[in-house]
């Protein structure tokens, strides 16, 4: 890459004096591609769900930012992600979601993979009719792992494998939200919905982390969740977001309510908390359901946010709570609806030349900056590795 | 020979690997003992497809290419 890098210094400064992220890292070409490296790969991001892969076997194939990953449920019930990509001469596994009964079988010339990722058989590699070679080392041509870990239903991965361990990253948010690391109950495609936006990943974050466009952007929501009962949450290098101090339960039209988390304490009585798992998680939190967004950056300038909605209890999931589950999903669908034309006006203002990243409120914008700060920290330390 | 062939592309058309493990391996056991490079060619089959399905029979059908040196 020729492109000179983007100076990242006003990014770093405090709030008060800092600058946004630079235009390029929304409209050029070279920085997206250094962000999927620095940032993207190097880190901890989201690729898909635990829930899609339920049972033993099950395998769905992921394309992340152009790599091809096999997201499968291996025999003792753990979630493992693979290269999608056979051994032998690179072909694509698997290439679309399906159950694996036994062994996974490449479709050029039938190798077997385990659900462990080993390879356990070679037709014909010794010529027709003889299946071993002395060259061909089964036990040195498994399928590629990729660092993988799930929590709170999301599967992060590690494309890079040199980030310290999902739950040392993140150990602080995990304790912060211990009480919904609990088993998450989600009940199909009722619970479930997709939305392209024309605007860069990032934008879909800034958006997410700050209550300072509630007011405006969502005045239906603000009648009963005001600025003022908001709270930011501001930890610097780790995650960002918000909180309210005023959320109330749906109630279906018997004014039944979901059930809630076992053990939840009385700080979520009216609490509920909106976080980013930097680079590209979008957590919600509630008594009763959280919900996860993982942003899928298609292009620089457009990204699919895959929601999935998820409950405290199996008997959220059943019939009794269909209506108010349909309202539910309807509730967060419209509110993520209204940010739509706020991103991508964003991406547009992009364009104009003379913005320089902007110019944050201290009081309102600090989630927002802990993100662009910690973007800048990543790929600093991408450019110092590339230089080395 | 004819209609195995057709009956083998059926079910590799259909995905059926329940049958293609039996005609593979009933076509292997015919010819093993007077062929035995053509015998396990088929034997192979049978145990890919049976590997693939997670079938029982795969630890059989590998035990024979073990025995004669064909499979690991
Ligand atoms: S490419 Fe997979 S077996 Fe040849
Ligand atoms: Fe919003």
């Amino acid at each position: 890459m020729t492109t000179a890098n983007s100076d990242l210094s006003d990014v770093m400064q405090p709030v008060a004096r800092a600058k946004g992220l630079p235009n390029a890292h929304y409209i050029d070409p070279a920085a997206f591609d250094e962000e999927r490296k620095s940032v993207l790969f190097a880190n901890w991001s989201g690729v898909g769900f635990a829930k899609d892969v339920p049972n033993e076997g099950d395998a769905m194939p992921v394309d992340f930012l152009g790599v091809p990953l096999l997201i499968l449920r291996d025999h003792d019930g753990a979630v493992r992600v693979y290269q999608n990509t056979c051994r032998h001469r690179g072909m694509i596994l698997v290439d679309e979601p399906r159950n694996i009964r036994g062994t996974i079988r490449c479709p050029y010339h039938s190798w077997c993979y385990g659900l462990d990722g080993q390879l356990r058989s070679t037709p014909h590699v010794g010529g027709p009719g003889q299946n071993i070679h002395e060259d061909i080392k089964r036990n040195e041509l498994g399928l590629f792992e990729m660092r993988s870990h799930v929590w709170l239903g999301v599967v992060f991965v590690n494309v890079s494998a040199a980030a310290p361990d999902f739950d040392v990253v993140h150990a602080d948010l995990i304790a912060r939200w211990s009480e919904f690391d609990k088993p998450l109950y989600h009940s199909g495609a009722d619970s479930s919905f997709k939305l392209d936006v024309a605007c860069n990943w990032k934008l879909a974050v800034e958006n997410y982390c700050e209550s300072y466009h509630l007011p405006w952007v969502h005045p239906g929501l603000n009648s009963y969740s005001r600025l003022e009962d908001h709270y930011n949450i501001e930890e610097n290098g780790r995650y960002s977001g918000q909180g309210t101090l005023v959320y109330r339960q749906l109630e279906g039209e018997d004014g039944k309510v979901f059930p809630d988390f076992e053990g939840v304490s009385d700080k979520w009585d009216t609490g509920a908390e909106y976080i980013t798992v930097f680079p590209n998680v979008l957590l919600g939190v509630h008594r009763d359901h959280t919900f996860a967004i993982v942003l899928e950056p298609k292009e620089q300038g457009k990204t699919q946010e895959h929601v999935e909605i998820f409950y405290a209890t199996e008997a959220a999931i059943g019939d009794g709570f269909s209506a108010t589950r349909a309202k539910n999903t309807a509730q967060w669908e419209e509110v993520f609806k209204e940010d739509i034309f706020v991103v991508e006006g964003m991406q547009r203002g992009r364009l104009g030349p003379l913005f320089d990243g902007g110019k944050f409120s201290p009081a309102m914008d600090g989630a927002t900056h802990v993100f662009h700060e910690w973007v800048a920290q990543s790929l600093s330390a991408g450019r110092q590795i590339a230089a080395e | 020979m004819n209609t195995l062939d057709e009956a083998l592309l059926a079910a590799h058309l259909a995905g059926d690997n329940e049958t293609l493990v039996g005609l593979y391996r009933a076509a292997g056991e015919a010819v093993l003992a007077r062929d035995e490079v053509q015998g396990c060619f088929y034997l192979t089959h049978a145990y890919v497809f049976a590997l693939e399905a997670g079938m029982a029979e795969a630890e059989e059908l590998r035990a024979v290419l073990v025995a004669r040196g064909r499979e690991a």
